[in-house]
């Protein structure tokens, strides 16, 4: 494989460049995942969150915030923000930021994410012709349908136009 | 067998700041920094289900113009307000939200990165009397001093309502 048959999308999916997007356009991700061991318990440590509540078992028991070890927000965020990636980034040039991030309640061990999107605004790049930016809003909801988390984020996206064979220049 | 050992009267290294410890302006210097390595964007990436090829097939972001995988920015963002943690937040409540939040330059496996954050408001909660609402400004830089995240964030704070003990020596 050459890399402009990398970069021309033989390993991306063909349904996500810039030109697929629309304001208003709404997903619900395939797929949902349950926070546990790895996902809360070890990354918190891994990014050396050095607040206790997030991997010992005890700190925790008998607050307003429920017994147990609470999920980093960030780690709520990062997993809406991952499910929802192959839709709304897989044929990304890179992640420019987020916005209005909200964590509105907590998430424990075991506890299950669900990824919705709505396309917020569709931007041409100041600074490249070959993509463009979208503005997402994004929802992590839990198993029993209460939204978790909510955040903005801007996606600098490819057009296909520019980078794909049967796009007229290159 | 011997003496018992009294080990509730042994004196706690307290760790992290409170409500009054913040004044708009004040900037701290978070500890440690962290160098980010490939195990680690790997681990992260596909344990958050974001398996996408700039952040996980190297050949890929190579033919994208980087010498290397992307780190997940979300990954950078993480560790960030980790190394914030002791200083901002670890014994003052939950984390409310994050606004402004900008990745200006990618990071790839090998890069250091160090944070610092200013007080941009502390102020009173009107319904809860002994907790306020911080919010900081927050910057991370790699080992060439180039700014890669910077974002905004508010926590709910609790106030100390003791005298602050002595340090640990």
């Amino acid at each position: 494989m050459t890399p402009s048959d990398i970069t021309s999308g033989a390993l991306t999916g063909d349904g996500n460049w810039f030109e697929d997007f629309a304001v208003g356009q709404r997903m619900r991700h395939f797929r949902s995942a349950t926070v546990d061991e790895v996902e809360n318990n070890y990354i918190s440590k891994q990014v050396m969150n050095t607040a206790q509540g997030h991997w010992n078992e005890e700190a925790l028991r008998g607050s307003h915030l429920g017994n147990g070890r609470l999920v980093f927000g960030l780690i709520t965020g990062s997993m809406t923000v991952g499910l929802a990636s192959q839709d709304t980034a897989e044929n990304a040039l890179a992640e420019l930021g987020l916005d209005n991030v909200r964590f509105k309640k907590p998430v424990h061990h075991g506890d299950t994410i669900t990824a919705y999107t709505e396309v917020l605004a569709i931007d041409e790049s100041p600074d490249r012709d070959d993509a463009g930016i979208v503005r997402f809003k994004h929802w992590g909801r839990n198993q029993h349908g209460d939204v978790v988390c909510e955040l903005e984020r801007l996606v600098l996206i490819k057009r296909r136009r520019a980078w794909t064979l049967d796009g007229p220049t290159r | 067998m011997g003496d018992e050992i009294d080990f509730d009267a042994f004196p706690i290294a307290r760790k992290g700041n409170q409500f009054q410890d913040f004044t708009p302006g004040n900037v701290f210097v978070h500890h440690w920094g962290r160098t980010v390595t490939d195990g680690d964007n790997a681990l992260f990436s596909t344990a958050m289900c974001n398996w996408n090829p700039m952040h996980l097939n190297a050949e890929y972001a190579r033919a994208h113009g980087h010498d290397d995988v992307v780190v997940n920015p979300m990954f950078v963002l993480c560790a960030v307000v980790g190394l914030s943690v002791e200083d901002l937040s670890e014994v003052g409540g939950p984390f409310l939200g994050m606004e402004d939040v900008t990745f200006h330059r990618p990071v790839h496996p090998g890069d250091t990165i160090t944070a610092s954050s200013t007080v941009v408001e502390a102020r009173e909660s009107d319904s809860r009397p002994h907790i306020g609402i911080v919010t900081w400004h927050t910057e991370a830089h790699n080992q060439r001093g180039e700014l890669i995240v910077d974002y905004q964030r508010t926590n709910f704070v609790a106030k100390r309502r003791e005298p602050k003990p002595a340090a640990a020596s």
